[in-house]
């Protein structure tokens, strides 16, 4: 299939670069000739790979649940009275920046990865909900009424209609969370997370470009092998549901 | 008129968690933990007894049939806001011990969970009475005043956040410029350079697809990436070109944080110039070509204008992604709120980490204020038809 082909080549490139960087070392030894150790070590690079995406999956699919949950809560007849306030948190939320929710984290919650998980699922689920009201919000009640006309109860008209309607803006919701965490998490090595910002932070400090050169291009690989791959399943979702609704 | 179900909810959170979790603690000094102190212990019963029935209130008012009852809880809360300070000062002067120069007073979960959820109210209460930007403007100025007035008095010189500001004044006051000039230098050159972009999309609509996928591929790449992507093409420049280095560009420090920040701004900046710029309706620049406009007055006098609150939306987001990411260019050594986070997370000082990330959370949240303002202003009144 054309539509997987590039997320699939950066999937292969990045696990690729992360098994063989050691294979890279005299390229990186003539870059940096005055260090003695010119590839990151201390961890393996597909543990921190693994590590990485453990901490945003995890994040993606908790948060997910519950801004989808909050979103659907926040259009049924029982929830109305909240959306306004739902809605203007979910757009104030998105002015604090990330770093700061991260390092805001750290005091209430100690060292380690259980302050990055609250922080990124805190943070990446203010898209996803924003996206979720949007796409609910977005359908014409003409399609629901037309649903409910056809003898759907509410619990059908959600599923078989509203959903998958408001699915693909709900998908661009989780994929600008998961593009936004990635970088995050990046980030959250400062605070003592395992994650491909280790390398980069440990050559800030040693003075070493080399590890800095290693943890960015695998952060940047990953961020747009994830992107692609979002790309893909949009593309994928717009074929599988659009038609059934096209007049 | 029918009960308000969102505030009632707020406020018995706010006295679930306000009654459940710690107000505030006392350290013995920077770095020990404390030991905290619930709302009984660190308000006592006037204090604890006051913030529950102004809670309790908020929550009645809500429910009941009156008329001006969200205009009553707007009062309240604006109050209970401003006068929040009290709080933390009310538990310094209960527990602090006198004959300790190192103790230290915190703020709690609790301060934080009742700070916040006021915040919601606040917004709930001001979306349902329909508040124009004047009130908003006039409420915000007012809390911050009293913030302001309230951190000056010496009942708050305890509080660990002011003894980390009072022992850096120089360096916070040094970290807010250094801050505003790369978030807001980045921010100016974009958008020239955005203005320029979108300028030559229009012209030469085979440039399209090109710009904004690079634009937009440099968005995908994270922060940090990109920060240390930089570090080695400029350390080479630099050594090979003296007069860069005499210019303060190097590897590390303002010049690769400068980069990457006006790279990250493009996207935005370019893709709502363009969609303002190209949304103008024909049939306005019909009417002004019907007038007599030349080409060059239809773009000065009629696009222009038109779109300028959607080229302002995209100055907002730039801006208030720019502070952001001007706090992770601390760690290329570029300075600003971020070198306090990332120092106070070195030294596991917590309340550096504050003063580092609260004024860079205050820069985001003005940022947004003052521009969603400006857009709103300059928004054609709608005609009466």
């Amino acid at each position: 299939m054309r539509l997987w082909f590039s997320p699939l080549l950066l999937l292969t490139l990045l696990i690729g670069l992360s098994t063989a960087m050691p294979v890279l070392e005299p390229l990186f030894q003539w870059l940096q000739p005055d260090k003695q150790s010119v590839v990151y070590e201390r961890e393996s690079f597909l543990f921190l790979l693994q590590n990485h995406l453990t901490l945003v999956l995890v994040s993606a699919a908790v948060g997910t649940m519950l801004a989808v949950a909050g979103g659907i809560f926040a259009t049924r007849p029982a929830g109305r009275d909240f959306l306004p306030l739902v809605n203007q948190v979910a757009s104030i939320g998105q002015t604090f920046p990330p770093v700061a929710v991260l390092a805001l984290a750290v005091p209430a919650l100690g060292f380690g990865e259980a302050p990055i998980i609250v922080a990124l699922i805190l943070y990446g689920l203010l898209p996803i909900l924003r996206n979720t009201l949007a796409g609910l919000e977005g359908i014409s009640p003409a399609v629901t009424e037309a649903a409910r006309g056809m003898g759907m109860s509410p619990l059908q008209v959600l599923v078989r209609a509203e959903l998958p309607l408001a699915g693909r803006v709900i998908l661009a919701g989780i994929r600008t969370s998961v593009t936004i965490n990635i970088a995050t998490a990046a980030i959250g090595s400062t605070i003592g997370a395992r994650t491909l910002g280790d390398p980069v932070i440990a050559g800030l400090v040693n003075g070493n470009t080399a590890y800095v050169l290693q943890g960015a291009i695998l952060i940047g690989l990953l961020a747009l092998t994830t992107d692609s791959l979002f790309e893909a399943l949009e593309r994928a979702w717009e074929r599988r549901f659009t038609p059934q609704f096209a007049n | 008129m029918t009960p308000n179900r969102v505030l009632p909810a707020l406020a018995l959170l706010a006295l679930g968690l306000l009654w459940g979790l710690d107000l505030g603690a006392i350290q013995p000094n920077r770095i020990v933990p404390g030991t905290g102190h619930g709302l009984l212990s660190a308000l006592g019963w006037p204090g604890a007894g006051l913030v529950t029935a102004v809670l309790v209130s908020i929550g009645a008012l809500a429910l009941a049939p009156l008329r001006h009852r969200y205009a009553i809880i707007l009062v309240l809360v604006s109050l209970a806001l401003a006068l929040l300070p009290l709080a933390p000062e009310l538990l310094a002067s209960r527990h602090l011990p006198a004959d300790a120069p190192y103790a230290r007073s915190s703020l709690g979960a609790g301060f934080w969970c009742l700070l916040f959820l006021l915040c919601l109210m606040l917004v709930e209460a001001m979306g349902r009475l329909n508040a124009g930007r004047w009130l908003q403007l006039a409420l915000l100025l007012f809390v911050a005043g009293s913030w302001l007035l309230l951190l000056q008095r010496d009942g708050l010189e305890s509080l660990s956040l002011m003894r980390e500001y009072n022992a850096r004044p120089d360096k916070f006051s040094q970290a807010l410029w250094t801050h505003l000039a790369l978030a807001f230098g980045a921010v100016a050159i974009s958008a020239v350079m955005a203005f320029a972009l979108a300028l030559k999309m229009i012209r030469t609509p085979g440039w399209q697809r090109p710009i904004l996928g690079a634009v937009s591929f440099l968005q995908t790449i994270p922060s940090l990436a990109v920060f240390g992507l930089l570090i080695a093409p400029l350390s080479a420049l630099s050594n090979a070109f003296p007069f860069l280095q005499s210019l303060g560009i190097r590897g590390i420090g303002w010049a690769p944080a400068l980069l990457a920040l006006i790279a990250y701004s493009l996207l935005p900046m370019v893709r709502n110039t363009f969609v303002a710029l190209t949304e103008v309706p024909e049939s306005l620049a019909d009417a002004g070509r019907g007038m007599g406009m030349n080409e060059r007055q239809l773009f000065l006098r009629l696009k222009l204008p038109l779109a300028l609150p959607v080229m302002i939306e995209g100055v907002r987001i730039t801006a208030i992604q720019a502070v952001g990411l001007t706090a992770v260019a601390a760690l290329i050594g570029a300075g600003g709120f971020g070198a306090f986070i990332f120092q106070g997370l070195g030294q596991a000082a917590m309340d550096l980490v504050l003063l580092g990330a609260l004024p860079t959370v205050a820069l985001a949240l003005a940022a947004d204020a003052l521009l969603t303002m400006l857009a709103n202003s300059l928004r054609p009144a709608p005609l009466a038809s």
